[in-house]
């Protein structure tokens, strides 16, 4: 009976296999190649998924308001430079605020998500969509008639809103020069690496203290654990905090490797990717562990850098490419789901 | 005082207009074993959410009166402090969590823990010592005498196996002073029921107080040193150990004033309208396990049970609410349950128990709601304007609904009054009067009576003698009222378990009753 279901876990890993394989041989391009894009997007996304298993852990699902976490960071990004603080003394700083802040807005949704329970999803999804127009108020509007823009780079020509494109290089630079190697021509920074083996290890070690056990007590059933004497809304609460403090963290990391920040667009869509790779390593939104994560992100992405260039190269259309990216990253949540969904009508059985 | 755990004095709880608990008063000694035995709805449960500080009671609005908790006078809000206090829980349906081992559950929020980093052991953020939990867990099954491999997930162990994890978990907590166990030997047989009294009899020597709550009679005389009898909230007897006796707790605890009132029994011939096969209903919360009956054309049975025991099942397994298996009959054909809207051209129709969510629109008019079925289910109340469309006739409804409403008494300030306005008696009436209307051949009626006040209460079970007699309307009554079973059932089921326990003529002697209750046989008693 355990083994079956085993079995049936690995239906959606399975098939992003088969189905990299085959964009594989249908890109031409070569082994080398596709593990530094690989690894550099691994880099850059693997944070920002080790966010969404709390969450899944505790019976929330998968908490889309990660997305607020990123903006929190971007938030800080601008900040600080727009108070000309560069270099290492500023990526620390913006380390610094974006985790404190995201632990208390995390907090703030946390008790905002215990007042919908069962709605988890959705009521994150459109926290979500709010915090983003707040933001873009915020930047559009809010920089250069009530904030003071103390750093003239930052803002459009007219003096009124934050441009587009921010460039990061400064902080970049300070994390390309620490240990860094080379996989193909791609840059690797020990420092980031160390601070994902870090994120990994700290969400696995959780999950096997108390505090995790309570978690898992937690998502296994609300009322189960609450009558055993744990605190439910606490331990949500604590959830949702780690959740959105681990997304800034994210968004950090994914930041500091790219070196520019597109403002307005940057975090769009990042939770929903980040959910995609969470599921297609063989999560459900049930259960997830760090197993699925770090499998997840090496699979969506080898198929994320394969797809397009197979369906240029399949179709004869380069514009193809772009939404067949889009079409797998909708298409496995929408196939994970569904594969999750009957799982767990057979596992009721 | 001091020599008291527990105290409870005047304890009254109040679910909306409805009294569970009316001047409760307990006194439980350190070391005793004190019985609670009671009816369903007498208020043992709403008792021991109380003590526990469930989230329930304060989400109901609270309750009035003292809980003297070790000479202190304490009011737990939630279960986490009650649990602080020294108050353990074993619950009817097992708070375990089905996807952890054995071991896991035991030591949930008692972790064993590791200080990696040096930190105080027992901290949140330690890591947990699997193997010293297993060990722990072990002991304690040991030391109840059961037998199981620790690291089997909870979802794959047996029912009663469940229960003795849940009672491991409890026992190995160090300081318990007082254990409630809510009805905990339902579910195990003869042998694993003596391990558990085995295990109270050894926690009561060690000084822990246990509050037991059964329904099983023998166990409660085997064990207990102290016996409340609980019936509508209120504290109808108090026995200590010498006074037990198995007869006078049964009815003590099933009341015993028979109504004066009776139906008429009228002399049909037998034939059976609906006949139950091997019925079996997967219903949450209740269990309905293999039933054989035969319904006859133009009675009044009564299906009564302890709370859980199967009574509801029977009519919901019918409408096809639940999953079901074995047969059901409709005459000599066969019927298919899942097909509700078919079961219902047949003639046979539901007044559910939860009015408020199953049976009412309870944002529409009392006029729409005595029409509802009627008007769409049978197409009554249409004529055909210009020959052609069917539309409502209004004139006709006005008629009929006032008509009704006078005729059931029904008090609404007008036929246009929302449904939810009502009191629970009054919208119980407006179901009634929409399962005249379509004139079912067989109708399930799920406790009538429950949350109504007295007045209400005759109507409606007048009226529901009434729909039999003149519309010869076959009717099953599910209830937990055995009185007023016994003044309109031409014959009662009693379920104990889910399983039939016997069909008692109206008339059968209330030991009898007690007993087919309790399942128990005859001759323990007698």
């Amino acid at each position: 009976m355990m083994k079956k279901v085993r079995k049936d876990e690995l239906i959606v890993p399975v098939t992003f296999i088969v189905f990299s394989i085959l964009c594989f041989f249908l890109s031409g391009i070569s082994f080398l190649f596709l593990a530094e894009q690989v690894a550099l997007r691994f880099i850059r996304n693997i944070i920002l998924v080790l966010a969404l298993i709390f969450p899944i852990m505790a019976g929330m699902g998968l908490n889309f308001a990660v997305v607020i976490g990123t903006m929190i960071t971007q938030a800080c990004f601008i900040i600080v430079l727009n108070f000309n603080i560069m270099g290492g003394r500023g990526a620390a700083l913006v380390l610094l605020i974006s985790l404190a802040a995201a632990a208390g807005v995390g907090y703030v949704i946390g008790r905002l998500l215990n007042k919908v329970r069962g709605r988890e999803m959705v009521t994150s999804i459109v926290v979500g969509f709010l915090a983003n127009y707040i933001y873009q108020l915020i930047f559009v509007a809010g920089f250069g008639t009530v904030i003071h823009v103390f750093n003239k780079k930052l803002v459009l020509s007219t003096g009124i809103g934050v441009k587009n494109m921010v460039d990061l290089k400064t902080f970049k630079e300070v994390f390309d020069n620490l240990g860094v190697f080379r996989i193909g021509k791609a840059k690797i920074s020990m420092l980031l690496l160390v601070m994902i083996i870090v994120c990994g290890f700290f969400v696995f070690y959780l999950m096997h203290t108390p505090l995790g056990q309570r978690i898992k007590a937690v998502g296994m059933s609300e009322e189960k654990a609450a009558n055993i004497g744990i605190d439910t809304d606490r331990v949500r609460i604590i959830v949702i905090v780690l959740s959105t403090v681990f997304a800034a963290l994210g968004q950090f990391v994914y930041l500091q490797n790219i070196g520019s920040l597109n403002v307005y667009t940057e975090h769009l869509d990042t939770e929903k990717f980040a959910c995609a790779a969470l599921l297609a390593g063989g999560a459900s939104i049930r259960k997830a562990g760090v197993k699925n994560a770090f499998i997840g992100v090496v699979l969506l992405h080898t198929l994320f850098v394969l797809s397009p260039l197979a369906g240029r190269n399949a179709f004869a259309n380069a514009s193809l490419g772009e939404y067949f990216r889009s079409f797998v990253a909708y298409g496995i949540i929408a196939f994970a789901l569904v594969v999750n969904l009957r799982l767990e009508q057979k596992g009721e059985k | 005082m001091g020599e008291y755990v527990l105290e409870v004095r005047n304890l009254e709880k109040y679910y909306g207009q409805n009294k569970v608990l009316d001047k409760v008063n307990l006194s439980i000694k350190k070391g005793q074993i004190y019985g609670l035995i009671g009816a369903n709805g007498s208020g043992k449960s709403t008792l021991m959410n109380i003590l526990f500080g469930n989230s329930v009671i304060s989400g109901t609005g609270g309750y009035s009166g003292d809980v003297i908790f070790e000479g202190e006078r304490t009011r737990f809000r939630s279960t986490t402090e009650a649990i602080g206090r020294g108050i353990g829980m074993i619950y009817q349906e097992f708070m375990l969590i089905p996807e952890m081992t054995v071991a896991e559950n035991i030591k949930l929020t008692r972790e064993n823990t590791k200080s990696i980093f040096g930190k105080a052991s027992g901290s949140m953020l330690s890591f947990v010592d699997k193997r010293k939990d297993n060990e722990d867990a072990a002991r304690v099954l040991e030391q109840l005498g059961f037998q199981i491999d620790n690291s089997y997930l909870v979802k794959n162990i047996s029912v009663n196996a469940k229960q003795f994890v849940e009672i491991a978990r409890e026992v190995n907590k160090e300081d318990l002073k007082l254990l409630l166990l809510d009805e905990p030997t339902a579910v195990l047989g003869d042998e694993d029921a003596g391990k558990l009294i085995k295990v109270l009899k050894e926690l009561a020597k060690k000084g822990t107080s246990v509050l037991f709550c059964s329904h099983r009679l023998h166990e409660i005389c085997q064990v207990c040193d102290h016996v409340t009898v609980l019936r509508d909230g209120q504290v109808i007897s108090d026995y200590t150990k010498d006074e037990l006796d198995m007869h006078t707790l049964a009815r003590d605890m099933i009341g015993y004033d028979v109504a004066a009132v009776k139906k008429e029994h009228l002399n049909r011939e037998k034939k059976e309208i609906l006949k139950f096969q091997d019925f079996s209903v997967y219903m949450p919360g209740e269990y309905l396990d293999g039933l054989n009956l035969d319904v006859y054309q133009g009675e009044i049975l009564g299906l009564t049970s302890l709370s859980g025991h199967g009574k509801l099942a029977v009519g919901y397994g019918v409408m096809g609410q639940f999953p079901v298996r074995g047969e059901l009959l409709h005459g000599s054909a066969a019927m298919e349950v899942k097909n509700v809207r078919r079961t219902i051209e047949q003639g046979i129709f539901l007044l559910p128990d939860d009015r408020k969510n199953m049976g009412l629109l309870l944002e529409h008019s009392v006029r729409d709601n005595i029409i509802f079925s009627g008007f769409y289910g049978r197409n009554l109340f249409q004529k055909k304007m210009g020959g052609i469309f069917p539309v409502k006739d209004k004139k006709e409804i006005e008629r009929y609904v006032e008509e009704q409403i006078e005729k059931l008494e029904i008090k609404c300030e007008s036929a246009d009054q929302k449904v939810k306005e009502l009191s629970g008696g009054n919208q119980q009436k407006v179901c009634i009067a929409r399962a005249v209307l379509v004139a079912p051949k067989v109708l399930f009626v799920m406790e009538p009576t429950r949350g109504v006040d007295i007045g209400a209460k005759e109507k409606i079970l007048d009226m529901l003698v009434q729909i039999n007699r003149e519309q010869g309307t076959t009717i099953v009554v599910a209830s937990s009222e055995l009185e007023e079973l016994k003044r309109i059932s031409d014959r009662i089921a009693v379920f104990c378990e889910g399983k039939l326990s016997q069909i008692l003529p109206p008339d059968a002697s209330d030991e009898e009753f007690a007993f087919a209750f309790t399942g128990e046989e005859e001759e323990d008693g007698q």
